[in-house]
Formats: structure tokens, sequence, C-alpha cells
């Protein structure tokens, strides 16, 4: 500070005695020097946060393009899902599903094993698969060759419906009936026509149901016997009447119930086989190929950032009215400061 | 400002230089005193809160960083808390005396010494008084000394210009 208009003025103020008096230097003294405490070094709070901001942005968008890329994963895209039981010999109808995706370009699906039904066990086995082929005259070629594999495997086809519409993907759908005992063979055989674009599987175990349809049955058969062998003998005429009433309707109820076992044996013995050819040109195969992955690890990360700043507007929402409330807050309180501060300073 | 001339030490594994407390307290200890005489303008309460403010200096000194401001106008800021502090209890037990002494003469506090300077320097208002310490004596420059006031750059040269000419005038009356 140096302004000549004052320059003696301020000489003169330089010159009052100010010194610390050696009282007040020896109580100074005396407090020595602070014991070094090591601690994290703390930042400023607008310093962390033009740290934090950043760091925390860069981490949403980490994650964001993990959780693509793993949702994106093929194996994220064909799942199995088993209801235990089945194989294990539980009582009651349960039942296996497996698919629904069978990518026709991912290896590891192409070559997962089929399930086979269990030996020993009566079980509803229904297959379904959606397989590609080249062009129209692989259709017809593979629409026979599929029907050659189930007559070789001791099966018939129960019906064929093939579509060839120019300009339009050809398609055959076969349903095909084939004894449980090769139906595993049949199917690996078929899957070898194209490329597996799907595959379904379905086991129902049948034991519960035969079970009690035995069970139903044996009861008939003993009370026709009895009945039978009661009407042999002298009854009188009211009574014999029931009887032979409840006879009939239960020689009806034997024949159904026989009928309906016969029925569940069959289904038991011969698995179903939903097949479809067609020439479509897989956009299930391209949109699951690279490019396809890529979109999908886009959107997957897309939604994933979608959510987080759905989460984080959410809390803006919420907290906005306590921000605000504790901004106005602190600028209240040091405004009031400031104002006592001045006051002080005016009068003290 | 005089350099302080100390034993520097690493600080918290940052490898910031920083003087010893000790080194800070010895070298600004009568620029502290200085600028807590012509905020109160009493001695014997420049010399207390001169002690309170080294005081409050030793316990906060980890949190002294020195890439932020020099030592002197870091002092400075904790004296000047601790003379707000002390002029609140002051206001706050003036008030209770007032209660019950109603009506006897309050005494004027002020002393800063027997000359005409000091008598017009006991004229000026607290806030005139500190700038003139800070800009005049303790020759902090500009923008520091308006850190420490908590005021814009223009403000503290404003009331700078306002406590000079006050005391020049009043001094040009004494002269003439």
């Amino acid at each position: 500070m140096s302004a000549p208009e004052y320059a003696e003025l301020i000489r003169e103020l330089r010159a009052i005695p100010s010194a610390a008096p050696e009282s007040v230097r020896e109580r100074v003294r005396a407090l020595g020097e602070p014991a070094p405490r090591w601690s994290i070094p703390q930042l400023p709070w607008r310093r962390s946060l033009l740290v934090l901001a950043p760091v925390c942005v860069i981490g949403v968008l980490v994650a964001a393009v993990v959780h693509g890329v793993l949702s994106s994963s093929p194996s994220d895209q064909a799942f199995e899902h088993v209801q235990s039981g089945a194989q294990h010999g539980a009582a009651g109808s349960n039942k296996q599903t497996f698919g629904p995706a069978t990518d026709a370009t991912t290896p590891q699906v192409l070559r997962s094993p089929i399930v086979p039904p269990t030996s020993g066990r009566h079980q509803d086995y229904d297959a379904w698969m959606r397989i590609r082929v080249k062009d129209l005259d692989a259709l017809t070629q593979e629409t026979n060759e599929a029907m050659q594999v189930v007559r070789s495997c001791g099966g018939y086809v129960a019906s064929v419906n093939q579509t060839t519409t120019a300009g339009a993907p050809g398609e055959a759908d076969l349903v095909m009936r084939v004894p449980v005992a090769h139906v595993e063979d049949a199917l690996v055989r078929l899957a070898d026509l194209g490329t597996v674009l799907d595959r379904r599987l379905s086991i129902v175990d049948l034991e519960q149901t035969l079970r009690q349809q035995h069970q139903r049955i044996l009861r008939l058969r003993l009370f026709i016997a009895r009945a039978t062998a009661e009407l042999q003998q002298s009854l009188p005429a009211d009574v014999r009447l029931r009887l032979q009433f409840a006879l009939e309707q239960a020689k009806a109820s034997l024949s159904q119930v026989a009928r309906a076992n016969k029925g569940t044996l069959r289904v038991a013995a011969l698995s179903r086989i939903s097949l479809t050819l067609t020439t479509e040109h897989a956009a299930t195969a391209v949109r699951k190929g690279g490019a396809g992955r890529f979109h999908r690890a886009a959107t997957s990360a897309g939604h994933f950032l979608a959510g987080a700043g759905a989460v984080v507007l959410f809390l803006l929402i919420v907290l906005s009215p306590v921000i605000v409330l504790v901004v106005l807050g602190v600028l209240g309180v040091r405004a009031y400061r400031r104002r006592e501060e001045r006051r002080l300073l005016a009068s003290a | 400002m005089r350099a302080v001339n100390a034993v520097t030490t690493s600080w918290a594994g940052l490898h910031v230089d920083r003087p010893s407390f000790s080194a800070v307290a010895e070298s600004e200890l009568d620029a502290v005193h200085r600028y807590l005489l012509f905020l109160t303008g009493n001695r014997a309460v420049a010399e207390d809160l001169t002690g309170e403010t080294f005081e409050r200096a030793f316990r906060r000194w980890r949190r002294f960083d020195p890439s932020r401001g020099t030592p002197r106008a870091w002092l400075c800021r904790i004296a000047r808390s601790t003379a707000l502090d002390h002029f609140r209890a002051e206001e706050r037990r003036r008030r209770r005396e007032d209660r019950f002494a109603h009506g006897v003469a309050v005494v004027d506090e002020t002393e800063l010494g027997p000359g005409p300077l000091e008598a017009a320097l006991a004229q000026l208002s607290p806030a005139e008084r500190e700038v003139v310490a800070l800009r005049v004596l303790l020759e902090l420059d500009g923008p520091t000394a308006a850190r420490v006031l908590g005021i814009s750059a223009t403000a503290c040269s404003t009331r700078l210009s306002r406590a000079l000419k006050r005391l020049e005038e009043m001094m040009s009356d004494v002269r003439a």
C-alpha cells in the first residue's frame, strides 16, 4: 500500500507501537509444535465434486457397457428349464420343457445333447424343431428324407403340409410319430437335415395316470366279480334289480377306463415330433450373428442407462425440495452472519 | 512481508513443503497482534485475542494449506473470527448488564494510545480500522485482504480509501 497523498499518514500509522508484548510471546511459544498426525488429505468439496462427478458418470457408462456385453452373450439366449421329478420317479404327472431358442449360428447350442426319454418309465415325449434348409429343391428333398428317417425308426408321418409360393420362403410342416425307444436317434438324424433354428422338447410323466387307471380297472373287475357271484344266489327282486343295474354301470366304466388306459399306453409308446423345414434365410440367424450381438449389447446398455437415468431423475424429484431447503438455509445463515458481522464491526 | 525462515516438513504425503507452526508463530505474532490491536482498538483485548488466535491456529494447523494462501492471511482469518466471537460475547454481556444497570453510562473501551493519531483511529469503526491494518500495516495485497474480510476487492479498496480520507481529515485538523 503506497498512496503518495497519504504517505505521511501511513508513516505515522506504521510508527504506532504495536509489537506483541513479551507475555503474549511467551504464551504462544509455550504452545510448541503440533504433533504430526497422519490422515487422509481432505480435498475441498468443490474439487472433490469436480473429480467425483466425472468418475460417477464414467462408472455408470462402464457398468452399462459391461451389462450390455454380458446380457448379449449367446449363453444367455438359450436357456434350459428343468422341473425335477420326471426322471427320478416322483409321483405325479411331471413335465420337462427344453428350449425355446436353439441358435443355428452358435456351436454350443447345436452340439447341445437331446434329452432322451427315461427308460422304464411311461412318458409323453413331444418334440418340436424348426430347421433351415438351403432352397426350395432342398426343401422337397429334405422333406422326403425326414419321412424316410421316421419310417426307418419304426414311426410314421401323421401329416405333411408343404407350402411353396414364388417370392416367399418355402415351408414344410411335418407331424410324425416315432416309437419312444427310437426318438433320440430320430431327432439326431432330423437335426442333420439342415440348420436347427429352434428346438423345444416337452416330456410329461404318465406313470401316475397309468397307476390310477390300473387301480380303477382292478376295483371295477373286483366289483364285477362279486356282483356276478351274488347274482347267482337267490335275492329279493328289488335287490337283484339294483345289483344288475350297478353291474351294467361297472362294466361300462371298465370298458371306458380300459380304453383310456390303452390310449395312455399308446401315447407313452409313440413320441410326437413336429418338424418345420423352412427356406427362410434365417432372419433369426442373421440377427443372432456378430452385428446382432452388438445391436443387442447396445440396446441392453441403453436400457441400463435409461434405468440409471430414471433412478437419478426419481432421486432428484424426491430430494430436490430437501436440496432447495438446505441451500436456502445455508445461504440464509451466511447472509445473516454477514449482516451480523457488518453490524458488529460498525458499532463495536 | 517477511519471508518465513523455518524448517519445512512434508505434508501428509502430498510433498507440499510447509513451514513449522512455531516458526510461523514467531514470525507472524507481531503482525497478528497489530491487526487485532487495530480491529479491537484495545491493547489488553488485543493481547488476549492474539493468544487465543494462536491457540486456535495450533489446533487447526493440520488444515492449513500453503498452496491456498500465506500463513499471515490464514492467521488473520482466524484472528478475525476470534475477534468477532469476542464482539458477540461483549454484546451479550452489555445487553445483560443493561438489563440490571439501566441508565449507567457505558465506558468507551477503545484505547490505542495517548497520541492524536490514536485518538483519530478510535473515531473510525472497527471495519475501517481493520482494513487499514491489513492493507497499510500488514501490507496484504488487495485480493488477499478482501478474502480475509469476506468482501470484494473493490469494496475493500473503497473502504480503505474512505478510512484513510477520514483519518487524513482528522489529522489535518490536528496538524493545523
